[in-house]
């Protein structure tokens, strides 16, 4: 999963389809070179969040350049909050984007796909939220 | 030497999500600025989201304007995509 020099995404909600969904969406439109991994829902399979399965998706998108994670709302900002304060369980610069969830991902994952380091990427995401659509 | 580079291309179909993903790649690995241009609309072509909010649709047309050292090889490689891209309707 991980593709070493190019930063990944890790994206963390309440809901597993929606990460995965959105992860989907990224992934085809950035052309599939970049590591997206969702983690969503609880580890029962319930709507939620798990700090375990955030760990395990850092884990897997990691690819030696950092990661980038954006979470959706409320506690899913909280597990990984909680998680960057002890980061002594992961393995690479791991950042939180403060950003919309869809847009944030998808221009985080391009820009990563352009060879963005981790501060573009992280800008990339957050700059979405000026991004309008009509 | 810095320099300018400009060309324009009627869009066969409608500049989709993944195409607009597909330039923003391709843009961001020139050291120029490269910018879209559709009516009174810009957009910098490294940002997806820019690009996709430019809406461009089939018939318009498209300016592809580059400035740095690399300026005519990004616009060369934008006009591709636009022409492949969205001829494909992908």
């Amino acid at each position: 999963m991980s593709l070493d020099g190019r930063v990944g995404i890790v994206l963390v909600s309440h809901s597993a389809a929606l990460a995965e969904g959105a992860a989907e969406l990224a992934t085809q439109v950035s052309g599939g070179t970049v590591a997206v991994v969702a983690a969503g829902g609880t580890d029962d399979g319930r709507l939620g969040t798990s700090a375990a399965k955030v760990t395990r998706a850092v884990k897997l998108a990691n690819g030696g350049a950092g990661v980038l994670i954006v979470p959706d709302l409320g506690s899913a900002v909280l597990t990984v909050r909680a998680l960057l304060c002890e980061p002594g369980d992961l393995p690479t610069q791991v950042v939180i984007a403060d950003a919309p969830f869809v847009e944030g991902v998808v221009a985080a994952t391009v820009t990563a796909a352009g060879g963005g380091d981790i501060k573009a990427v992280l800008a990339a995401a957050e700059e979405a939220r000026h991004a309008r659509k009509l | 030497m810095p320099a300018s580079y400009e060309e324009a291309i009627t869009l066969a179909g409608d500049l989709h999500a993944r195409p607009a993903g597909a330039l923003a790649v391709a843009a961001a690995r020139f050291s120029s600025a490269v910018s879209l241009s559709v009516g009174t609309s810009h957009a910098d072509a490294k940002s997806v989201l820019g690009v996709m909010g430019l809406g461009a649709t089939c018939g318009q047309h498209v300016t592809v304007t580059a400035e740095g050292p690399d300026a005519q090889d990004a616009v060369a490689a934008i006009i591709a995509i636009l022409a492949e891209a969205t001829r494909v309707g992908a």
